[in-house]
């Protein structure tokens, strides 16, 4: 690279995962009990398999017959019946053809949207820790790209390998059956087919992942342009960075260059072969029919047989491949469904219908890691529709307090009581049906601002999110957004700012009109002047409700029924606003260092 | 001018045959490289049925040797009859049938090495042209072209399909040179090529096999347009399919925290349900054609064999040569006949796919030439004033703006801002800040009134110098997954060491920066993710300060970070500051109490400005939300603070 900067650095830094997996029995029958459902299509794919590698060795040798039978006797009735015969098989093959392909699509599409709905049912029912610990881009990935490998392994393998299997073994037949010394001509050229296909299949796969992996450096530092495009723009570098792009793109095209020049060369080695074939079938086939060891329509049979014989050797390879790569495939989709959620709702556990609303610490000790606990010893009781607010520095464990009243996670020790019951026995779904949250970070899904409070409550009419809106004080805000309450989320340009994605948020958590209702900085994108309007509305709404709050902006939880003041994940001061600043310890200091970065 | 109406199909920008037009000046910048392609083809061409030929000669020539000594031939009833030799070279008599035939398979085969060495030579010309050339400069222009593109057109497109088209929009651009183009002139000779060869062996058995041609083209025709579009819905249904899956790990809390389990439980099936019933209706729609053309295939053959094989005996019967290829022909003929069929009908496919490949650059190059073509909105005037160094004296002078003519954002602001003057500016969400700031840099242009920089209107300043002039800091900010030294330098690549540590110090990082195991040479993540967000905005601020501004813009830069790492950011931001023009959304009561100006907006005008005191006496929403967020009276006494309100 002759330019001295770039526009993204490339790193490995993703460990590649494997591509194949040597053939296993116990993946295979797993495999195969995905078609079980379907075993009435299955037997029928045999059976069209069946016919279909007798049919095709059969049409070469009806066309061979004819051309050394009847035409070579000049009988003219013979050559119209063959034709006819011929034209009846050649009819039959191509139906036989239209229920094969058919019937193997449907079944691996069957199977492939069985696998999909398994998977995604399963990974529902893990816990939290499952989606803090794997990314994203690895779950699509068992969805698309092993999925589909399953489905090749599934509904192709098998059969192709069949097929090719009996095409090659009937054609072997007919050969040696018209001339065995012919024969072994084509047996000496397989292993020149097979060590081709070998080298370059090994070559290919090489240039082309080099390939791949270029066309992925541009588009990373594509995606980087186009996301960081107003920055490029406002520090001028759009020049410098066009320049770049060009290079890299050319430097793509070079590995490009390299696949052409792999698959370029093996495509015509291939008829090279096929030529080679030819011209030796006639030279040691002429010399052997003109001295009477062999017939003319032995020539023609060979002639005509020979692709069945060889396409065969290539087929078989590549399925050989596929397979190979199905395994890996269905490996990591099992291990997916095989993922043991840490713990789940015992199966007594009890729904909870009318919830006080008190919950209650005792004991508590957790870790994200039981190795490292980040919380150790809670101890406190929140009594029905009070408000609690939790302070102390980043990293002091409020954020883990909050998890574990959602559910998210159950304590490394000691217990969580919900009105008086361990939260191990209630059942999950339950629970969060009398919860409201509300996250720092909140996700609005695609689709309308209505839809999406409406996951509180999927039964609201609009009216009713109208009403909480306006009980929220926060309706007009809403309206405001270029489409109201039918602005899509999501779609470039709606316009929908971070504030406002969390009053949205607001509004979800309320509209379920919860007995339990958590605030996780549930304001903080909000700018002070709309926070201002909205508090007020907020405080009115969190009594008669055991809410939790946390917030960095003090001067919103000085009504707060009681305030937990954690440090390194220990509850150090517990008390009201006043008290806790009467006592003038952590909480006064902290209240005094907002104080400052607010006011000083 | 609106970009977005491409997701629009029934409003092309461009009609059909001005795309056509455009696409084949395209085709023609690269005359030299398609005529070479084209060219070492129809040599291909003519080898292999040079090739084919002779095999037939040569299957014809065994038979001929064979009759000679057949009782049919010594009583006389037929005539062993020589093939006819290619361009006349006939075997001298005293030669060997064995080594006539071996001498007819070493040519063969040569011809084939050749075969191979020009394939090999066709495949890399063809590349070298396609991946090598065009897409390498199409590329290179819409990347271009779209790094210069107003804000706009950023807005109003999703990035997807932004990025798209520099990837596969440009490579179904170029399959009309190679798909389109050269396919069809290739097509078209062999089509041609293989006809004369055909008629010369036979006229009428040519008419008879190809028969079901029309049929074969229509079949194949009717397939690939029913195939397409099928499957692109399809793909869509897919993608619909994996965003549900991706939003429900993504919003995992939400989904968990609501109980929605079993409504995504369902969403997902139904997501499914709906991709494998579709297919399923493509499979049953389509798989009739597969083996319908396949057997039309056959159908050729058939008649060849029943047509071509009375010929054969035709031919075996007459007395000589000549009179038997007026009736007939020989066996050696018939296969080069059936060989050649078979190459006829893959051509006939062939002519299909141009189609197809016509149908698709013809809607990716819409997408593609919009961008090429899009007016870059803001750009220099004709006359702009170049000014190395700005002094930082702007002026709003009766300024409005609106992303959309109906719907204004911002109206009617004049004020004035002397160099070195710090103005804070706050409002509710939707209020107009960040549309404000934006304003300055050009990001987008004034709709009404002037915007002076230094007493001149921002359009007739160049665009570079005013840009450089300016530093700005976003509410989140972008940082590339580069090296922190690459990322500060990013707006002058050629700073020092020194510049860049200097800036690092006075956007207080350097510090964090030491702290890291590799330093300054430390590559973020992708969004600078094994960053905290205070370390974020602190490098994003060192990029600003690097440039040494005359203003700077601050868009509420602690919006999504916790009062601690504010605290931080705010050290950073007032070292940042010193002698600087500045604009700062902000909310915090310790900024505004600073700032020189403060300018409420509110619906896009502004409701209140002046300074921290001034607006305090003032009963409006400034007091209001500034009582709101500091500290009551109440609280202040129990920690015996007195006298700061």
């Amino acid at each position: 690279m002759t330019l001295k900067t770039r526009i993204i650095a490339y790193s490995h830094q993703e460990e590649r995962e494997a591509e194949k997996r040597p053939l296993s029995f116990r993946l295979i029958s797993r495999l195969f009990s995905f078609a079980r459902p379907y075993r009435r299509q299955r037997f029928i794919l045999i059976m069209l398999v069946i016919f279909r590698a007798i049919q095709l060795p059969c049409l070469a040798w009806a066309m061979g017959a004819i051309i050394g039978g009847p035409v070579t006797r000049m009988d003219t009735r013979g050559i119209l019946l063959g034709t006819a015969g011929y034209g009846l098989l050649a009819f039959i093959t191509q139906l036989v053809f239209r229920y094969r392909v058919l019937v193997a699509q449907n079944l691996g599409e069957n199977v492939v949207a069985d696998v999909r709905k398994n998977m995604f049912r399963h990974i529902q029912c893990l816990p939290m820790s499952f989606y803090h610990k794997t990314r994203l881009g690895r779950i699509i990935s068992r969805f698309t790209s092993d999925t589909e490998s399953v489905r090749q392994g599934v509904q192709d393998v098998l059969f192709v390998t069949m097929v090719q299997t009996g095409q090659m073994l009937i054609a072997a037949f007919f050969m040696i059956w018209y001339d065995k010394v012919l024969f072994l001509v084509v047996v000496a050229m397989a292993p020149m087919l097979w060590a081709l296909n070998r080298y370059f299949h090994s070559r290919l796969s090489r240039v082309y992942r080099a390939s791949q992996e270029s066309f992925s450096r541009v588009t990373a530092a594509l995606v980087e342009s186009v996301n960081g495009i107003r920055v490029t723009q406002g520090y001028v570098r759009e020049d410098l960075n066009a320049d770049i792009f060009q290079e890299l793109v050319t430097d793509h095209s070079r590995y490009n260059m390299d696949a052409a020049r792999v698959a370029g060369t093996f495509i015509p080695l291939l008829e090279l072969k096929s030529q080679l074939f030819v011209a030796l079938i006639l030279f040691i086939g002429g010399w052997r029919v003109m001295h009477g060891f062999s017939s003319v329509e032995s020539l023609y049979q060979f002639l005509l047989m020979a692709g069945n014989f060889f396409a065969p050797i290539q087929g078989i390879g590549n399925q050989y491949n596929v397979a190979l790569s199905a395994m890996a495939g269905a490996e990591r989709v099992f291990n997916l469904m095989d993922t043991s959620p840490e713990w789940s709702d015992p199966p007594d556990a009890v729904a909870v219908s009318d919830c006080m609303g008190e919950v209650e610490f005792e004991n508590v000790t957790f870790g994200y890691n039981p190795q490292k606990p980040v919380l150790h010893d809670i101890n406190f009781v929140a009594s029905p529709g009070q408000t609690v607010a939790l302070v102390g520095h980043t990293g002091s464990g409020k954020s883990s307090i909050i998890n574990l009243i959602a559910k998210f996670y159950l304590p490394t020790q000691g217990r969580l009581l919900i009105d008086g019951r361990d939260i191990r026995g209630i059942n999950s779904e339950s629970l969060h049906r009398k919860m409201g949250i509300v996250l720092q970070e909140n996700f609005l899904f695609t689709g309308t601002v209505l839809d999406n409070i409406r996951v509180g409550k999927p039964d609201a009419t609009r009216e009713d999110v109208v009403r909480v809106a306006k009980e929220l004080d926060c309706l007009d805000l809403i309206a405001s957004l270029s489409d109201g309450f039918n602005t899509v989320v999501g779609e470039k340009g709606s316009g929908i700012s971070l504030g406002q994605r969390q009053l949205i948020c607001i509004t979800r958590a309320m509209l379920a009109n919860p007995r339990l209702l958590i605030m996780d900085e549930a304001t903080s994108s909000v700018d002070t002047m709309t926070e201002a309007r909205i508090q007020k509305a907020i405080e009115r709404l969190l009594t008669n409700r055991t809410s939790f709050v946390v917030a960095h902006r003090l001067s919103t939880i000085r009504h707060a029924d009681v305030v937990l003041v954690l440090e390194d994940g220990r509850i150090v001061e517990t008390g009201t606003h006043e008290d806790l600043l009467k006592k003038g310890r952590l909480y006064a200091d902290l209240y005094r260092e907002f104080i400052r970065s607010a006011e000083a | 001018m609106s970009l977005k109406n491409d997701d629009n199909q029934d409003q092309p920008g461009m009609n059909s045959r001005m795309l056509i037009k455009r696409l084949l000046k395209l085709a023609w910048k690269y005359r030299r490289g398609c005529l070479k392609v084209v060219a070492l083809q129809v040599v291909l061409l003519t080898l292999g049925m040079l090739g084919l030929g002779l095999s037939g000669v040569g299957v014809d020539y065994v038979r001929y040797q064979l009759a000679l000594k057949s009782p049919d031939a010594v009583a006389g009833v037929i005539a062993p009859k020589l093939p006819r030799w290619p361009f006349g070279i006939v075997p001298p008599d005293d030669w060997s049938p064995m080594i006539v035939v071996g001498l007819i398979s070493a040519v063969i085969l040569i011809l084939a090495g050749i075969r191979t060495l020009l394939n090999i030579s066709y495949a890399i010309c063809m590349n070298d042209l396609v991946q090598g050339k065009i897409v390498v400069d199409l590329r290179g222009q819409v990347f271009r072209k779209m790094q210069k593109l107003s804000f706009r057109f950023f807005d109003a497109n999703a990035s997807g399909t932004i990025i798209n088209r520099v990837t596969g929009d440009v490579q179904a651009v170029r399959s009309f040179v190679d798909g389109v183009v050269i396919q069809s002139l290739i097509v078209a000779i062999s089509l041609a090529i293989y006809l004369c060869y055909m008629i010369r062996i036979h006229g009428q058995l040519t008419l008879a096999c190809l028969a079901t041609t029309p049929l074969l083209w229509y079949a194949t025709v009717r397939f690939s347009r029913l195939v397409r579009p099928a499957y692109e819905r399809n793909r869509e249904l897919f993608d619909r399919q994996i965003m549900v899956l991706s939003e429900n790990v993504q919003g995992v809390n939400v989904v968990k925290g609501f109980a929605r389990q079993e409504d995504e439980i369902g969403k997902f099936d139904r997501a499914v349900d709906a991709v494998r019933d579709q297919k399923r209706s493509i499979f049953k729609r389509i798989c009739n054609y597969q083996p319908l053309i396949g057997f039309i295939t056959q159908v050729n053959l058939i008649v060849l064999m029943g047509y071509g094989g009375f010929l054969v005996v035709n031919y075996e019967r007459a007395s000589s040569v000549e009179a038997a290829s007026l009736v007939g022909l020989s066996i050696g003929q018939f296969l080069v006949f059936a060989g050649l069929l078979q190459q006829f009908s893959g051509q006939v496919a062939n002519l299909s796919s141009v189609a197809d490949s016509m149908q698709q650059s013809l809607t990716c190059s819409r997408r593609v030439f919009e961008v090429i073509d899009a007016p870059v909105e803001i750009q220099n005037s004709p006359n702009s004033v170049r000014i190395q160094r700005l002094r930082g004296e702007v002026a709003f002078d009766n300024v409005s703006f609106a992303y959309h003519a109906s719907d204004p954002v911002l109206e009617n602001l004049s004020f004035r801002v002397e160099p070195g003057q710090c103005v804070a500016v706050l409002g509710t969400t939707g209020s107009g800040k960040s549309s404000l700031l934006g304003l300055v840099p050009r990001f987008y242009d004034v709709t009404g009134g002037r915007l002076l920089i230094d007493g001149h209107d921002v359009k007739d300043i160049n665009l570079e110098d005013l840009r450089r002039g300016i530093g700005i800091v976003f509410q989140e900010s972008f940082l590339f997954s580069n090296t922190i030294r690459e990322n500060i330098a990013f707006g002058c690549p050629a700073a020092t060491d020194e510049d860049v540590v200097k800036a690092a110090k006075i956007a207080a990082a350097h510090d964090f920066i030491m702290e890291m195991q590799k330093g300054y040479d430390t590559v973020l993540r992708e969004n600078g993710s094994n960053l905290s967000g205070g370390q974020r905005q602190r490098l994003a601020i060192a990029r600003a300060v690097l440039l040494e501004p005359s203003i700077l813009l601050l868009d509420d830069p602690t919006a999504s970070v916790d009062s601690q790492t504010e605290g931080e950011i705010m050290e950073a931001i007032e070292n940042a500051m010193e002698s600087r023009t500045t604009f700062i959304v902000a909310h915090r009561l310790s900024t505004l109490r600073k700032a020189d100006m403060v300018i409420v907006l509110r619906d896009g005008k502004i409701a209140q400005a002046g300074t921290h005191a001034e607006l305090m006496k003032s009963q409006g929403l400034y007091q209001y939300a500034a009582k709101m967020q500091g500290a009551d009276e109440e609280s202040l006494r129990l920690l015996n603070i007195t006298g700061i309100t």
